[in-house]
């Protein structure tokens, strides 16, 4: 099957972009003036304690051998030893991830289904007051920082009515009993939506907007399009030809800049995170380079790549899914 | 004579814009008969196009049809009555926008468009595509239409059409597209195919061979057409009588032979001039002077007065309307020009005027922006 080659060639050219990253973030992060050893122990540390710690994380050894021993590590799923939390780097983001990757898929989630059905009408309806009320939506979500919106949302929806809770997260497949206030795990599953519901909106906003109006500019010229008269002139019922004839076609742009997106998404989990103080990536990464914990950073920093690179390879084998011009490089 | 299948009279079309109002169609009037090939001709903004959308009643806003009517079969496309208070509104009879998408588009009148290559929607296969329309049209289940699908490509000269009918649109050269549009066209049997500058768009042989194709199938399923075209020769090919266009208005109408041999009109003689044939050089080509002016502000009197090499003065003045210039027993020939005894306007003995035809206007041009050095 061509689609499986073409997904299974796309991910072993990803490779080489997963090295740059390693290589770039490891030497970036060993630029970074400051010593973790010291924010470890203080200012006055004793000489032989400093020296034990040093040689625990390796960071005794010159920096080319700390280079190919971590890429080493990488290449067998070893992402090192936290200096900060003294954990597995790898364990740490296995308890994180989750959480951001939920955080996201939620955000976008909630992204599409909002922003698709607004385009559409928007463009079916151009220039009358729908077209208008959608135009000024998706302008001012793109405009408004999502920390803003949280901060804002935290402060109508969880201080003044009360309706969301204002911090933390609880994950739907959490076990009972570790969950205050919830008995069976339908509970929790409640308790986990009416958390996740205010940093999905402060999240996805600006997502909404962004596909709102590519959707928009999208359908609009779809609907333009030459097969759209030919499907009128043959009698096609009008709703027929929005959601089939002109949709498919104009969805194409729509799926990039949900794959663009991506990368923005990841940026505001940082900061959606740190307001409604849930424990995901973002915070993750926050407290890995403000205690210059090396081995955290790195691997936060691989793992963003990887979810990037992996959601631009979705981004593609989508798009050669629904279009039919794409091909899969076997001439 | 029996009743036409289509009858348009005075219809009117404008685009209303924000520098004013575009009489694109501008009272054209022309039957077509059953069985028939009718050419619509004219350069480029003639209102051609906008002409057969305006039967289908698919005219893009700013567009609407403000005036005339169009019957096909009977049936009321578009007509005005006046209300009570002198109101135009449509008549009862006329069909509601819902009737006319499932009685008329593609059941009753087909179209087939300029653009191959744009027609077909990149992300269908051709057969569902062509399925599509056989079920909505004619309304069979989906393996009857199918099974339509794949013989009426095979019809229009496509090979291996079982396999061919799940590939899609990008996978077919500009030519075999275009037989795809007609194969959809025919496949629906309608009574009346539009067919909008299909063959402008492909090269010479296969024009060639798309027209034989048209005519031999025409014969064969007795299918009335429209032709757009702005090709003369295609025109001499094809039709059987002849509607030429200048902006917004027919101004010669005749059986192709007459309009070939008795020309009328200094338009038609125009356009026949500056058709390239293997008998004259290119030098001896002449293309018609001047562009045809904005529909916007058509030239007062005659349109054509502009860019005529005949024109006198009464041309500015006196708005040509068509009339019927046949002598008895002869097929209807009309036109619309004042040089015909017909018209009785004092045009001999009106002095000629300086046109871009005749070389008064671009020299008076170049005169002026001389001395003002």
């Amino acid at each position: 099957m061509s689609l499986l080659r073409y997904t299974l060639r796309r991910f072993a050219q990803a490779i080489p972009v997963l090295i740059g990253i390693v290589t770039i973030t490891f030497f970036l992060a060993n630029q970074i003036p400051g010593d973790p050893v010291e924010i470890m122990l203080g200012p006055t540390p004793a000489q032989e304690q400093v020296e034990a710690i040093r040689a625990r994380y390796g960071l005794d050894r010159p920096i080319y051998v700390r280079y190919f021993t971590y890429l080493s590590g990488v290449a067998t799923g070893d992402l090192g030893l936290s200096i900060y939390y003294d954990r597995p780097v790898l364990e740490m983001i296995m308890l994180r991830l989750p959480v951001t990757l939920l955080l996201m898929l939620s955000a976008f989630a909630f992204a599409i289904v909002t922003a698709i059905p607004l385009g559409v009408i928007s463009a079916k309806r151009r220039n009358e007051p729908a077209d208008h009320v959608s135009r000024i939506v998706s302008l001012i979500g793109v405009s408004t920082p999502s920390f803003w919106i949280g901060l804002v949302l935290i402060i109508v929806f969880a201080f003044y009515l009360g309706w969301f809770p204002a911090r933390g997260l609880v994950l739907p497949w959490a076990n009972p009993a570790d969950v205050r206030g919830a008995a069976t795990q339908l509970e929790v599953l409640r308790q986990s939506a009416h958390h996740l519901f205010l940093p999905m909106i402060a999240l996805g906003t600006l997502q909404m907007a962004q596909i709102t109006r590519i959707e928009r500019s999208s359908m609009v010229d779809s609907l333009q399009g030459e097969y759209v008269k030919l499907a009128r002139a043959y009698g096609v019922p009008e709703s027929t030809i929005v959601r089939k004839h002109a949709f498919q076609v104009a969805q194409l742009p729509v799926i990039t800049i949900i794959g663009l997106g991506l990368s923005t998404a990841l940026g505001g989990a940082v900061l959606t995170e740190t307001v409604f103080e849930i424990q995901g990536m973002g915070r993750l990464i926050i407290t890995a380079i403000n205690n210059q914990d090396y081995e955290l950073i790195m691997g936060t920093t691989l793992v963003f790549g990887v979810v990037y690179v992996v959601g631009v390879i979705l981004t593609d084998i989508t798009y050669s899914y629904l279009d039919p011009r794409v091909t899969y490089g076997e001439d | 004579m029996s009743e036409p299948l289509l009858s348009v009279r005075d219809l009117k079309t404008q685009f209303f814009t924000e520098d004013g109002t575009v009489r694109a169609v501008d009272g054209i009037s022309f039957d077509v008969n059953e069985g028939e090939i009718v050419g619509l001709v004219g350069e480029s903004g003639a209102g051609k196009s906008v002409a057969t959308s305006s039967i289908l009643r698919l005219v893009d806003s700013p567009g609407e049809i403000v005036g005339g009517e169009i019957e096909f079969k009977g049936e009321t496309i578009f007509g005005l009555e006046a209300d009570d208070d002198g109101e135009l509104r449509p008549r009862d009879e006329m069909l509601t926008e819902e009737e006319m998408r499932k009685q008329i588009r593609g059941r009753e009148i087909a179209i087939i468009f300029q653009d191959p290559m744009e027609s077909l929607n990149p992300v269908f296969t051709v057969g569902g595509q062509l399925r599509e329309f056989i079920e909505i049209n004619r309304g069979l289940d989906p393996d009857e239409a199918k099974a339509e699908a794949i013989d009426m490509l095979r019809e229009v000269g496509i090979p291996a059409p079982e396999s061919r009918y799940d590939e899609y649109p990008h996978q077919f050269s500009g030519g075999m597209r275009q037989r795809v549009l007609i194969a959809m066209a025919l496949a629906c049997q309608p009574d009346l195919i539009i067919a909008d500058e299909p063959t402008t768009a492909l090269d010479v042989t296969v024009e060639g061979e798309i027209l034989e194709m048209v005519t031999d199938l025409q014969e064969k399923y007795g299918t009335s057409f429209i032709w757009v075209t702005h090709d003369m020769s295609v025109v001499a090919e094809i039709c059987d009588r002849v509607n030429v266009m200048y902006l917004g208005e027919i101004i010669e109408q005749a059986e192709v032979d007459d309009l070939f041999y008795d020309t009328k009109h200094p338009y038609t003689s125009a356009l026949l001039d500056s058709m390239p044939r293997p008998d004259r050089t290119v030098d001896e080509l002449r293309p018609i002077e001047g562009v045809m002016p904005e529909a916007i502000d058509p030239p007062s009197g005659c349109r054509f007065h502009s860019r005529c090499p005949e024109a006198r003065e009464v041309c500015r003045e006196v708005h040509p309307e068509p009339r019927d210039l046949s002598e008895e027993g002869e097929a209807l020939h009309t036109a619309a020009c004042v040089k015909h005894d017909a018209f009785d306007v004092g045009y001999d003995e009106s002095p000629p005027i300086d046109t871009q035809a005749t070389g008064g206007f671009s020299a008076g041009f170049t005169e002026t922006g001389g001395e003002a050095e």
